[in-house]
């Protein structure tokens, strides 16, 4: 269970990061109640949330605790979040548990969390406290065998352009921010008290090959599918988008060509007049006579492309080890016959 | 003049009642309604002979005779009023006052009334006593008359020249041409000394009795005539508010003043004045009340006459006693009878009554059937006219008169060779009278049975198709059909093409829609029936399809109305289709031409069209072609307004779309419910084509992203099942049909049998069919090799290899049938496999794209259609960029080309993806002025398309 990445690795990791928060460090007892939260609560595409709690430590953030958001239903629409919040954590101050806010965690389905909801809470967390990020836990790929739990923050470029809520294209061509650049990962590391860590090495020596056989699994179609699935929805969107994208800069620049032509024709005008000795027109306020399109916003075309980027992730990543896997098989297949 | 003597007396005349005669008279209401049912002759005449203009201008000396009585009262509300109905009364009789000149009477009313409203006007005080609304009256009143006289000038300013003279003269016209307005006399009177009167009391006239009343006074009491006129003149003021309200009413108007006459005569003492002045009094008002009541029953009389009731009245006796009844007394009495038709308050019922007189008395005094004929003809056109209304139908007893009243007439024409009719015979070349001569007269009786024949439908329309009453009228059905054949004859020997055409097509209609069970029980049950059941029914008449065909080839070959062949060629589609006779239909519809051009034609030929294609495709479904029958119900299923197109019943739609106008229209459309096609069958046997066409072709194309649909009812149908959040046993046809899909879609034809055929299926759809037992198997057939079809696209790609022996034992189909789908499968590249002679096996060759290959194709195609997309945008911003775009266009085309599923097409995707990628490093460094968006979209598409191609890459190792 123990996946910790290599502190040096992430370390060199952490050093391209520029923002606050160079390293996680998660408290094993953390992740263990988000994969249970899942399991008792989230089935299928249904995602669970919740709040992380810990401290900063230099340049470190340390999560020693979390618990869970109850599930959203119908009834109790009326449900009172930020109320249930400061409750939980008052009462988590009496036994004398880490109580600082540090960010959120949720479920994902096939790894299609890259969403307008997760911006807009990830952006008010880290516009409150700076140094919140997002635990992203996928338990389908848990299942398969790995662990899969990723931090996520907003990059600081991202967090202008959502101060300022300029989505424009303009806006976002200005701020350079492209799908790559609008989260950043942070490294992770899994921590136990050495008391568990010794523990562990001696359930790893006696456990056997047969409870990991999950990695091994080589069936593969139904994942892949899935996967494609959900792709090709997205594409579907980028596609619309592109297309009305396209049509509302045709009809800006056929505007522009109006409005080119019509102050032409009025510079004409003026020649004349001026040549004829007659005042000439009084300026006209264009911007009213030529109202601009309403231009599409930009940043859902961002999120979906940032999302069909996770998902060639995924997919790669996924394919990546399937492709051993089979090599493995193989030479297997061929030792034994 | 006793009540015995009036009815006796037809010499009696109103005009000959002299003053004395009068007082009996005053009890003479019961006598003057007497009067009324059998009036006399000498007054009749002298009615008939009443000319418009007479009526007219008593209208108009009515209206001024009210209009001066309110001059008199001062009451210019009423004068108004009045005065503005003369003016309309006027403009009505324009016609008649430009062939006779303005009216002398009118045009005095107007200079009078000129002179009265100028005098009122300038009278300050007096306008001061008037009332508010009075006053307002006043000044309207004026300016309009101002404007009105404007008219009238020259004339006006020739009565005020010399007015006596016109006044006389309009007296003595008015005498001699009407008498009837006693009132005139005493007008013109007035007027004449119109002036001095009213300056001395203009109240004291308040009507003109009492002005008679009040002169009669004056010539008998000369002496004390002064002291009245002043006492009258101080009472006017009172007088004139009192008698606004009586106002009208003569009599008791009289009755006030006789009191104030009878006291003034008391104060002044002069008791045999006054006994005399009482009994003058008493005679002018008994005469008044009687003329008064005359005037009424004339008036009563005039709305019921308007039309010829005169000739009403005379009901018992047509003609007066001792006329020679000739034929042209009776044509003639036939017109003044006809004269009648159609005007406003006519009795319609008394006038059939009054023409069934007349053919009583034609026929009883032998006037040949010339007369009768034309009588028939009329009495059964104003039968029909006896609805005002298009809308409303024909009464029980009325059809059945009408009926009648057909069949004798053409008893008559068939008995009487001699008899010529014709739309076209003059009204004045009618030979009625002369026997030696053939008899011509004029009337269609094509006309009127082709409108019998709308009557019936319009009965059918509205009478309640589940009623007793329903199946009492369609008996009538029979009666209908005997005419029209019985007219048949008769126009084949002797009408003109275009009647015969027009009388086949009517023959047609009453043909074309019922199915002939005579015939297919004859061509079905040879050997059921005994022999002579079979010669009895030979004899009983020819083969309806034998009819039709004689019929609809006369009028293709002589018809020139493109209407009524039109019609003929649907409605013999339509039968050729009921006895399936598919092939005969499918030809004559194809070599018609209709479908190109139905759309022009009107909505009762495009019902019949609908109706056609309806059975055409019923009947294409009966003969096993799924895919006809499909297409031709297709249009009208799909619109999902079936009903409304067979003019079977309306839709419920929003009131906005439809006014009420509209709706009267659409109902009058509307198919009888004995011609109905069965809804439920119709949309059954859509469904069920739907579903042996749309199954198979589902499975067939399961992954295909651009998959069509075949019918797009049968799939709402399939989404309304599946929505269903428990689905039970299904209940209607709809949910049979559903669950019935829902087997066949697994391969599992038994289960889509027993949904298909059941007996809930059996009484609410297959029973319908005369042949339902053949229907039946050759459904049964159909869901078994369209179930083997699925089955085999469905699950191809679990087998290796199937025995076909296995398979035509699963669905119950003989080897050979089994042999020829899977072959013909295999050619038309549905099913990827060959046939193994040997073994009767069938070997799949599995290069079926797996399903996640065929995402991955699919896929592609979005990202092609992507890239594309961004393209565009990217035109936009640069203009046609040269560089890769360009380059690898071609490419791409021949990707395009080549798309369409063939096997190995993954490849396609990699050359795809490498076109895509490889050029990118070598491609030109983008300007700076990019969009920079639009290259992270390129890159990132690239990006996918190189994962994509690992996955790929994996998967095909993986399924190797």
């Amino acid at each position: 269970m123990a996946l910790s990445r290599e502190p040096a690795a992430a370390a060199a990791a952490a050093n391209s990061l520029d923002s606050a928060v160079k390293q996680i460090q998660i408290e094993g007892l953390v992740v263990l109640k988000i994969i249970k939260h899942y399991q008792e609560e989230g089935q299928g595409s249904e995602v669970v949330q919740g709040v992380l709690l810990g401290l900063v430590v230099d340049d470190r953030l340390e999560i020693t605790n979390c618990f869970p958001f109850p599930q959203h239903t119908e009834d109790d629409a009326d449900f009172d979040e930020v109320h249930y919040q400061m409750e939980m954590m008052r009462s988590l101050r009496h036994v004398n548990i880490d109580h600082l806010h540090v960010g959120w965690y949720q479920s994902t389905f096939y790894g299609s969390f890259v969403s307008r909801a997760l911006l807009d809470s990830q952006f008010s967390y880290q516009h409150a406290i700076e140094e919140s990020v997002v635990l992203v836990y996928d338990p389908i790929k848990t299942a398969q065998g790995s662990l899969s739990l990723k931090a996520y923050r907003l990059t600081p470029k991202l967090m202008e352009i959502c101060k300022e809520k300029d989505f424009s294209s303009e806006g976002l061509k200005k701020a350079n921010v492209g799908f790559e650049s609008m989260f950043e990962e942070v490294p992770i590391v899994i921590r136990n008290s050495h008391l568990i860590s010794v523990f562990l090495w001696e359930l790893e020596d006696k456990s056997t090959v047969a409870e990991k056989h999950e990695l091994l699994g080589l069936s593969s179609g139904s994942y892949l599918e899935k996967s494609l699935q959900m792709l090709m929805d997205r594409v579907d969107d980028m596609s619309q988008d592109i297309v009305k994208y396209n049509n509302y800069s045709r009809s800006l620049s056929k505007q522009q060509q109006q409005k080119h032509q019509y102050i032409q024709r009025r510079q004409q005008e003026n020649a004349q007049r001026q040549s004829r000795g007659e005042p000439p027109l009084p300026e006209e306020d264009l911007s009213k006579l030529f109202k601009p399109p309403q231009a599409p916003p930009r940043m859902d075309t961002l999120l979906i492309a940032g999302q069909i980027n996770t998902y060639c992730q995924t997919v790669k990543e996924f394919t990546a080890q399937n492709l051993g896997k089979l090599f493995m098989a193989e030479a297997l297949q061929g030792h034994g016959s | 003049m006793s009540r015995f003597f009036a009815t006796g007396s037809d010499s009696e005349s109103e005009e000959s009642s002299s003053a004395e005669e009068i007082t009996p008279k005053a009890t003479g209401a019961a006598f003057n309604k007497q009067n009324l049912l059998l009036s006399d002759d000498e007054e009749d005449t002298k009615r008939v002979v009443r000319s418009a203009k007479d009526k007219r201008f008593e209208e108009l000396t009515n209206l001024i005779k009210t209009i001066r009585n309110a001059m008199k009262i001062r009451d210019m509300a009423k004068c108004l009023e009045e005065f503005e109905q003369l003016c309309r009364a006027f403009l009505k009789s324009k016609a008649i006052v430009d062939k006779e000149g303005v009216p002398q009477f009118y045009i005095r009313l107007l200079a009078d009334l000129e002179d009265y409203l100028n005098q009122l006007w300038e009278d300050k005080e007096g306008k001061k006593k008037m009332n508010k609304n009075n006053a307002k009256a006043l000044s309207t009143l004026r300016q309009k008359i101002r404007k009105y006289n404007r008219d009238f000038e020259t004339d006006i300013a020739n009565y005020k020249e010399n007015p006596e003279q016109s006044a006389e003269e309009e007296e003595e016209k008015e005498e001699a041409e009407s008498g009837s307005s006693m009132d005139s006399e005493d007008d013109a009177e007035e007027s004449a000394t119109a002036k001095s009167f009213m300056k001395k009391k203009p109240a004291a006239e308040a009507a003109p009795e009492a002005s008679k009343f009040l002169k009669g006074a004056d010539d008998e009491s000369d002496s004390g005539s002064d002291d009245d006129d002043e006492i009258w003149g101080s009472d006017s003021t009172d007088s004139g508010s009192e008698s606004e309200d009586n106002e009208g009413n003569a009599g008791s108007l009289a009755v006030a003043f006789l009191k104030k006459a009878a006291m003034d005569g008391d104060r002044m003492g002069d008791r045999k004045k006054e006994d005399r002045k009482k009994r003058s009094k008493k005679k002018e008002r008994a005469e008044e009340e009687a003329e008064e009541e005359a005037l009424e029953m004339e008036g009563g009389e005039w709305e019921k006459v308007k039309g010829g009731v005169p000739l009403v009245k005379e009901k018992p006796k047509m003609f007066a006693k001792g006329t020679e009844i000739n034929t042209t007394v009776v044509v003639k009495k036939l017109n003044e009878i006809l004269q009648a038709r159609g005007k406003k308050g006519t009795d319609r019922a008394a006038q059939i009554e009054l023409l069934h007189a007349l053919a009583a008395i034609s026929e009883e005094h032998n006037l040949g059937q010339g007369i009768s004929v034309k009588i028939k003809f009329n009495i059964i056109a104003s039968l029909y006219d006896y609805n005002p209304n298009l809308a409303t139908f024909m009464k029980p007893d009325m059809w059945k008169k009408c009926l009648d009243c057909i069949n004798e007439l053409l008893d008559i024409l068939f008995g009487n060779n001699n008899i010529f009719i014709g739309e076209n015979i003059a009204e004045d070349s009618e030979n009625l009278a002369v026997s030696e001569q053939p008899f011509r007269v004029r009337g269609c009786i094509l006309t009127l049975v082709e409108r019998m024949d709308e009557e019936f439908t319009k009965i059918m329309q509205n009478t309640d198709p589940h009623s007793q009453e329903y199946v009492d009228n369609l008996k009538d059905e029979g009666c209908v059909c005997n005419i029209i054949d019985r007219l048949l004859q008769y126009l084949e020997s002797k009408g003109s093409t275009e009647e015969v055409c027009r009388v086949y097509l009517r023959r047609i209609m009453h043909t074309y829609y019922k199915f002939d069970y005579k015939t297919h029980r004859r061509s079905m049950g040879i050997q059921g029936e005994s022999k002579s059941e079979q010669d009895q029914e030979e004899s009983e008449g020819e083969d309806s399809a034998v009819i039709m065909d004689r019929l609809c080839k006369f009028i293709y070959a002589k018809d020139r109305t493109d209407r009524i062949r039109t019609c003929a060629i649907l409605c013999h589609i339509y039968h050729h289709a009921l006895h399936s006779r598919w092939y005969q239909a499918r030809d004559l519809m194809l070599m018609s031409h209709l479908q190109d051009n139905i759309q022009h034609a009107d909505p009762p030929v495009q019902i019949l069209y609908n109706r056609t294609m309806v059975q055409l495709g019923i009947c294409a479904f009966r003969q096993g072609m799924i895919k006809d029958a499909h297409n031709a119900l297709l249009d009208i299923q799909s619109s999902g307004r079936a009903k409304e197109l067979l003019g079977q019943g309306l839709l419920m739609r929003n009131m906005q779309e439809r006014n009420a106008e509209q709706e009267k229209i659409e109902k009058r459309r509307q198919v009888p419910f004995h011609m109905h096609i069965n809804l439920e069958l119709l949309e059954c046997v859509y469904l069920v084509s739907a579903m042996l066409l749309e199954i198979p072709y589902m499975a067939a194309h399961e992954f295909d992203a651009r998959r069509r649909m075949i019918s797009k009812q049968f799939h709402h149908q399939l989404r309304v099942g599946e929505r269903q959040p428990l689905l039970g046993p299904p209940e209607s046809m709809r949910e049979h049909v559903v669950a019935a899909s829902k087997a066949m879609k697994m391969g599992d034809w038994r289960t889509c049998h027993s949904f298909i055929i059941n007996e809930k299926m059996n009484s609410k759809v297959w029973d319908l069919f005369p042949e339902a037992q053949r229907v039946r198997e050759m459904l049964v057939r159909k869901i078994q090799e369209e179930s083997l079809r699925t089955y085999l696209f469905t699950y191809s790609s679990v087998y290796d290899s199937i025995s076909m022996e296995t398979l035509s034992e699963m669905f119950q189909l003989e080897l050979p049938t089994v042999h020829s789908i899977i072959s013909k499968m295999i050619i038309n590249e549905e099913l990827m496999a060959s046939l193994d002679q040997p073994t009767q096996t069938v070997v799949m060759h599995r290069t079926e794209p797996t399903s996640l290959q065929n995402m991955a194709l699919q896929l592609a195609e979005k990202l092609g259609g992507l890239v594309e997309n961004n393209e565009r945008v990217f035109d936009l911003k640069q203009g046609v960029y040269g560089g890769y775009f360009n380059r690898d266009s071609d490419q791409r085309g021949g990707y395009q080309q080549r798309q369409g599923y063939q096997r190995g097409a993954y490849q396609q995707i990699i050359s795809f993806v490498h076109s895509f990628t490889h050029p990118l490093p070598h491609s030109p460094p983008p300007p700076p002025s990019t969009d920079f968006l639009l290259f992270s979209f390129l890159f990132w598409v690239a990006f996918i398309s190189v994962q994509l191609q690992i996955s790929i890459l994996c998967t095909s190792f993986s399924s190797s």
